[in-house]
């Protein structure tokens, strides 16, 4: 059997026969029951179109309002970035940076990749760093953090809502928009196709000379 | 049995399977460097681990934010927060601030401090179990963040002349926690559990 045939579950270290789920089935390691592949229909496809859907999103959700607060005839408006801002004048460089870094960079850098790729995939084309922007996407998925930092305005609007009166502004929208946006994107994105994908790309451009 | 004693090894980042006698060093699909456990596993995870044990402390014991209401500032530690949540009778979002900056944090710090006790002394445990435990260890560490963003927010909303929020020290050290206990579970090699085990 060549060793395309074969499976390895990346958590426990089994060696199995590789199962080659259809669209929309699950295949699960017999042994612990992690979720080996899902493939999805038209993930190149639905990819390429969230990723343009979400790029063009996430500035209006960076520099829109997103929550405006009255307190005592004061008014404020919050914007994504301000809070970075704010805590930078506040002397408190590091949070800032990894609020900078969860809600701004790193799901934007993310989106941006997620473009890339399956722009790539999508029109058949060959770029020699295809591989390393998918192992930066895949590496960097966990640190964007937009659907806690979503929780977060809630919990902050809760605690505001004694003491003042809140409005919510575009940029709410357009974040929530976003959120939606990159949560299809990561459950469409389907990571075993894209890597043979890949791998077609590369031998084919060899064969062609 | 292993697919690592079977002579295969998996490329962590593409997936792709290599024959360990060919002695490659780089995956032959995405170039990148293939282990078949990842390096240093124990040692990594233990480091991050108790530097975050020792940040957890000042974590807790300082404030996280600071109310200045003309001029008197009232400190506001992880665990004043939600007191005062419960006490203006918002109870789920309270209930929901508690799991998110006190259990997930506390319950993670344990669990990855048995995962490394287990795979150092190569108990026989049930791997399956423990393999799901890790799983859930690592999909959960990034909601403790929560705290962190809400603080950004409110330091940016409220900044008047009259009514202040200014973030504390424990914010640092609690951002340093959520974050060292992330890169410990993603440097923790669940495999290890399973290569311990004899009757597989
Ligand atoms: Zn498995
Ligand atoms: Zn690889």
């Amino acid at each position: 059997m060549p060793i395309t045939d074969y499976d390895i579950c990346p958590e426990c270290d089994l060696l199995l026969k590789a199962a080659l789920p259809k669209i929309g089935e699950k295949a699960h390691c017999p042994r612990c029951g992690l979720l080996l592949s899902h493939p999805r229909k038209r993930s190149i496809e639905r990819t390429f179109a969230l990723s343009i859907a979400g790029f063009i999103l996430f500035f209006p959700s960076l520099l829109l309002p997103m929550v405006g607060v009255t307190i005592m005839g004061n008014v404020s408006t919050g914007v994504l970035y301000a809070g970075v801002i704010a805590l930078f004048n506040d002397g408190m460089e590091a949070v800032a940076i990894v609020v900078f870094l969860a809600s701004i960079l790193f799901p934007l850098v993310n989106i941006s990749l997620a473009l890339l790729i399956s722009g790539h995939l999508y029109f058949n084309r060959y770029h020699r760093y295809l591989t390393v922007w998918m192992r930066w996407m895949q590496n960097l998925n966990e640190w964007g953090m937009l659907e806690v930092y979503m929780l977060g305005i809630i919990v902050a609007c809760v605690k505001l809502v004694a003491l003042a009166q809140l409005n919510f502004g575009w940029g709410l929208y357009a974040f929530v928009a976003l959120l939606i946006i990159t949560t299809l994107l990561t459950s469409n994105l389907d990571n075993v196709l894209f890597w043979q994908r890949i791998e077609q790309l590369r031998k084919g451009r060899h064969h062609a000379g | 049995m292993q697919a690592k004693e079977q002579g295969f090894i998996r490329c962590h980042d593409c997936g792709a399977l290599s024959e360990t006698h060919h002695k490659l060093s780089h995956c032959p699909r995405c170039d990148s460097l293939l282990h078949a456990r990842h390096p240093h596993s124990l040692q990594r995870a233990t480091a991050l681990l108790i530097s975050s044990f020792l940040l957890y402390i000042p974590a807790n014991i300082f404030p996280v934010m600071i109310v200045n209401q003309f001029g008197t500032g009232e400190p506001n530690t992880i665990a004043g927060g939600i007191v005062e949540l419960f006490d203006s009778d918002m109870i789920p979002i309270g209930l929901l601030v508690l799991v998110a900056s006190i259990l997930v944090p506390s319950s993670k710090l344990i669990g990855m401090s048995v995962l490394i006790l287990c795979a150092h002394f190569r108990w026989q445990i049930n791997a399956c179990r423990w393999t799901k435990i890790y799983r859930a260890i690592a999909f959960v560490g990034r909601w403790s963040m929560l705290d962190i963003f809400m603080i950004s927010i409110l330091v940016d909303l409220v900044n008047f002349s009259g009514i202040q929020i200014i973030a504390g020290s424990a914010a640092t050290a609690f951002a340093a926690v959520v974050i060292l206990t992330m890169l410990a579970a993603e440097n923790f090699d669940p495999r290890l559990l399973w290569d311990n085990q004899q009757n597989l």
